[in-house]
């Protein structure tokens, strides 16, 4: 063997490719298209590492959390920024008020002026939203007239909501993060390295290789479309004198030529995919194009790795094949599939994983190289048991029907290229089994209850401003789609004016407001209740005894200087014990009726409204917004939710999600350009079948079930081998082996609507391939 | 023009053209039962075509063609795909065979496509095959056969539901003389001892040799050669 020898081989195929008039260029467009979007998918995921890191640098870039550090004083070069965040159906609209107390004051990034008051600058999307007559709900929320719109740098993605406005009333303090006074924008301080959480680098690791061994099968895949026709040809190279070696070579010249096609074609499909993405938003998540870069070392390992792929496929692909001259291609029974190699893979993949078992989050460290090993050995067994699987089982297979016939004999003859068909959905569905297990088994330690029932609360409205309760309280009682509401306020008792030894919380309510928190047996406006905490030491009970006197808004040193308001526990307080399901978490400590509380103390308290909203009434909750922004600019308004689930943990589900998406429709893709080939490919036995007389219909099922049948067995091998992996990852994580039957049946499911689709969508070709103009010669 | 009296499938002005291209220009046709027609011409001259629609599976773009009494025009696409399952049969230069399917399976597929059970359309299957001498071949697959073999096996297929008309197009336009001979002679006879119509498209004149009666299509037109002598 020499290099000269094999490019000129290498060479030659790829002239071959070029030359073979209409139909080689459809097959070559087929086979490129299919690389490309394989090619397409690589460069989004290399491109991913980017996207996220442009996300975080421009949310640092803008960063205005201080997080308690010290307000620094007034000056020429600083900026009070209020936060006035909102949700506008469920979407996050990040909102800052802008009020500068100087001439150098900085702008926050993408924003060229300051607005004044009444004026705001808004992000592109959220313009857009204003101006539509959807969102007339929000303009009421942000009525400012609207002075220019946020540039790229100073958003996180292009679909962002978002908006700077104009204040003159902002006034900054310690003991409140909702107005900070800034000098600059951006992270104060550097980003802490945070322990990695080993269990979310275990379902990261393996949403990676779950997600791109699909692909890189797809792509084994697609250099092979057009392979009966090129056969045919490599026979009549073989007449004219090329040996057998030579012709694996030119064979995989052609598949060069696909897979060098391909990548042009999936460049220009991710550059296309690149602006697209600029203007789209998936799962709340959105990016602008300039996000989408490429990792140019793992750019240059797809442009590598996808043509090597493709010479390496053919040259193994032909060793099955003996092309001959004379125009025949042996299709004499092949030898059968033999079981014991085939087990190795999967068998090899639990072995690496096996020494992983138990390690849990408590004992660290998933090797990731086992990891990603015994994963990809695992899935690539799928793809190397799926032949056996199908040739043994429709070598079983009686004949029925004629559709049935014709089908079971097309398998029987060729069952490879009918596995390699669903190789790719089923190395998806196996893996998103699997993910989708471990995800459930974990969940729970991700997600932390609250303690919120949103039947008896909606919506929780903190306030920022103090001494507005009543006020606001009222207004929240007349907002359109609200059925109730309390004014809950809380502050702190010391036992010294200043730096109290002990202290404990107060609570203020109404009865009402007090009995969704506690068991109360009587109430009257000015009585006290105590609910005595399960950890309160003889310091705190003794401040909490009645005739005990103390201060309310004590006074911390190096904070600021509270209001220290003389209070003495009323002779009347009476013990209640906290309700199971308060309002509130971990309720403890006084409990005042309005009238038990010195007016002077008031204003020291944070005042929370929860409302309950009329399910019936649209938009509900986005009039509560709007009644907040109304009240109170700073105010907090959110839905309470039972639950609240780890954002890391969501992301990586969303992005399984997501990817599971992309996955199945490049997969659904190949199997159709796969598909059409071979009925294009049959054309002529296809007609002739119609003229002596056999009905579309038969024709049509026959193709139905003959993709039926190998997906069908396809995800029978892929839920088991997805079960056995899931149950493997659970007990890596240490987590009690759980199988989530729903999920596997939904994505058994989704498997098989991609079959669906397919056959529908191959139906209109079938039939016009059926047409008797397929028998003409000329 | 009426068509000649006692004719089984005839035709008479036919006109079809494929975009720019006349395939048959003003062409006529007619057969009788048992009788066997040779329609000949060089490349390209419509041969083809005219086959396709006189079996219905093409339709003219004008002209008549009457099979039995019956205008084929005037037939559903169903009633025509039944007619080609039950009363015609075909055999192709390349035999067509469906190359999943045994050859028994392949001789019997008419016969299940009518209904049949796989059983009894294999026995009727094999007879053929006894006839044609290719009884051997049952078990194996189309590419494990030679290419006379494979065609006797096509002839075989389109005798098995005893068509009335037999439409062969070009049925030894692959094979070497020895093979072609011995396939023409299978076919003919087993047509005659069943009383079935030929249509042989052919451009051989050994091949047309085994006819009764030849027509000539050259540009779209026919001439039928008896009729002019």
């Amino acid at each position: 063997m020499n290099v000269r020898q094999w490019s000129r081989d290498l060479g030659l195929g790829i002239r071959f490719a070029f030359s073979g008039g209409r139909e080689g260029w459809v097959r070559m467009v087929l086979t490129a298209v299919g690389v490309g979007l394989g090619v397409t998918l690589l460069l989004l995921t290399t491109a991913l590492p980017n996207v996220l890191a442009a996300r975080d640098q421009r949310g640092s870039a803008r960063q205005d959390l201080t997080y308690g550090a010290a307000v620094p004083p007034k000056g020429d070069n600083t900026v009070l920024v209020g936060m006035s965040a909102t949700e506008w159906h469920d979407k996050d609209v990040r909102g800052r008020l802008l009020q500068p107390e100087g001439p150098r004051a900085p702008l926050p990034p993408g924003v060229d002026r300051f607005p004044a008051k009444g004026e705001m600058v808004v992000s592109p999307a959220l313009k857009e939203l204003l101006a539509s007559d959807g969102g007339k709900l929000l303009r009421e929320r942000l009525p400012d007239r609207i002075v220019d719109t946020i540039d790229e740098p100073g958003l996180v993605g292009s679909q962002e909501l978002a908006y700077y406005a104009g204040a003159d009333d902002l006034v900054a303090s310690e003991n409140s993060s909702r107005v900070v006074r800034l000098t600059a924008f951006g992270e104060p301080h550097p980003t802490t390295t945070e322990q990695p959480d080993p269990v979310l680098i275990l379902l990261t690791l393996v949403v990676f290789v779950v997600l791109l061994t699909p692909v890189a099968v797809f792509i084994a895949a697609a250099v092979r479309f057009g392979g009966e026709r090129r056969d045919r040809r490599l026979a009549a190279l073989r007449l004219v004198g090329s040996d057998s070696r030579m012709t694996r070579r030119i064979a995989a010249g052609e598949a060069l030529a696909g897979a060098l096609l391909g990548l042009a074609v999936g460049t220009v499909f991710f550059l296309i995919g690149r602006q697209v993405a600029g203007s789209v938003e998936v799962m709340g998540e959105s990016f602008f194009p300039s996000y989408v870069d490429p990792s140019p070392a793992l750019a240059l390992l797809v442009a590598v790795a996808v043509p090597a792929a493709a010479v390496l496929v053919t040259l193994l692909a032909m060793r099955g094949v003996v092309v001959e001259p004379l125009g025949v291609v042996r299709t004499a029974k092949q030898a059968r599939r033999r079981l014991w190699w085939r087990l190795l893979l999967p068998l090899a993949g639990l072995g690496m994983l096996y020494p992983m078992i138990g390690n849990g989050r408590g004992h660290g460290d998933f090797n990731q190289y086992l990891v990603i090993g015994g994963v990809l050995l695992l899935l690539v067994g799928v793809t190397a048991l799926l032949p056996w699987l199908v040739e043994a089982v429709v070598a079983r297979l009686g004949s029925g029907a004629v559709s049935w016939q014709l089908a079971v004999r097309r398998l029987q003859l060729s069952s490879g290229t009918a596995a390699r068909m669903v190789n790719g959905i089923a190395v998806a569905v196996a893996g998103a089994i699997a993910l989708q297990m471990l995800f459930a088994g974990v969940e729970s330690q991700y997600t932390r209850s609250t303690g919120r029932d949103p039947q008896r609360a909606s919506m929780e409205i903190d306030l920022s401003d103090r001494s507005q309760v009543a006020v606001a309280a009222r207004e929240f009682a007349r907002t359109e789609g609200v059925k109730a509401s309390v004014a809950i306020s809380s502050g702190g008792f010391g036992d010294r004016r200043r730096d109290p030894a002990t202290s404990a919380g107060i609570t203020v309510g109404d009865c009402t407001a007090l009995r969704e928190l506690a068991h109360l047996p009587s109430c009257r406006d000015g009585d006290v209740f105590l609910v005595p905490g399960t950890d309160d030491d003889a310091a705190q009970q003794a401040l909490q005894r009645p005739g005990r006197h103390g201060f309310i808004d004590p006074t911390y040193e190096g904070g600021e200087r509270g209001r220290e308001v003389a209070w003495t526990v009323p002779a009347g307080l009476r013990k209640v014990t906290a309700r199971r399901d308060a309002l509130q978490s971990s309720v403890s400590g006084l409990l005042l009726t309005p009238s038990a509380l010195p007016a002077r103390a008031a204003p020291t308290l944070y005042h929370q409204v929860y409302v309950r909203l009329d399910p019936s009434v649209p938009d509900a909750n986005e009039h509560v917004r709007n009644t907040a922004a109304h009240v109170d600019r700073l105010a907090n308004a959110w839905s309470l939710s039972p639950t609240l689930t780890s954002v890391k943990f969501t992301s990586l589900r969303t992005g399984l999600f997501i990817g599971a998406v992309c996955v199945l429709a490049l997969i659904g893709a190949s199997l159709l350009v796969s598909q059409l080939e071979q009925l294009r490919e049959r054309r002529k036995l296809l007609s002739s079948l119609v003229a002596f007389g056999t009905r579309r219909r038969t024709l049509g099922l026959s193709v139905l079930w003959q993709t039926a049948l190998p997906i069908a067995l396809g995800l029978l091998l892929a839920s088991t081998v997805g079960l056995a992996l899931g149950a493997v990852l659970l007990k890596m994580a240490a987590t009690p082996v759980t199988v989530d039957w729903a999920s596997v049946l939904s994505l058994a499911g989704a498997g098989a609507a991609v079959v669906l689709a397919v056959t529908l969508l191959s139906l209109p070709p079938l039939i016009r391939l059926m047409r008797p103009e397929g028998l003409r010669t000329e | 023009m009426t068509p000649p009296p006692g004719s089984l499938l005839a035709a008479e002005n036919l006109r079809k053209a494929y975009g720019p291209t006349v395939a048959l220009d003003g062409a006529e046709f007619s057969i009788h039962p048992g009788e066997v027609v040779a329609v000949m011409g060089p490349s390209g001259s419509g041969k083809s075509t005219l086959l396709h629609c006189l079996a219905g599976i093409v339709p003219p773009d004008s002209g008549s063609i009457t099979y039995d009494g019956r205008e084929l025009a005037g037939m559903s696409d169903a009633r025509r795909s039944a007619l080609r399952r039950s009363e015609f049969g075909f055999v192709f230069q390349f035999g067509q065979l469906v190359p999943e399917l045994t050859c028994v399976e392949n001789v019997a597929l008419p016969l299940r496509l009518n209904g049949a059970s796989r059983k009894e359309a294999e026995r009727a299957a094999l007879t053929w095959m006894e006839r044609l001498e290719v009884d051997g071949l049952k078990g194996k697959r189309p590419g494990e056969v030679s290419g006379g073999q494979g065609q006797r096996v096509a002839v075989a297929r389109a005798l098995v539901t005893g068509p009335r008309v037999l439409f062969a197009d070009e049925p030894t336009g692959a094979l070497d003389s020895l093979n072609g001979e011995r396939v023409m002679e299978l076919l003919t006879d087993a047509a005659r001892s069943t009383n079935a119509a030929v249509v042989l498209v052919t451009h051989e004149a050994r091949v047309a040799a085994y006819s009764d009666r030849e027509i000539v299509v050259r540009d779209g037109r026919s001439r039928d050669m008896e009729r002019a002598i």
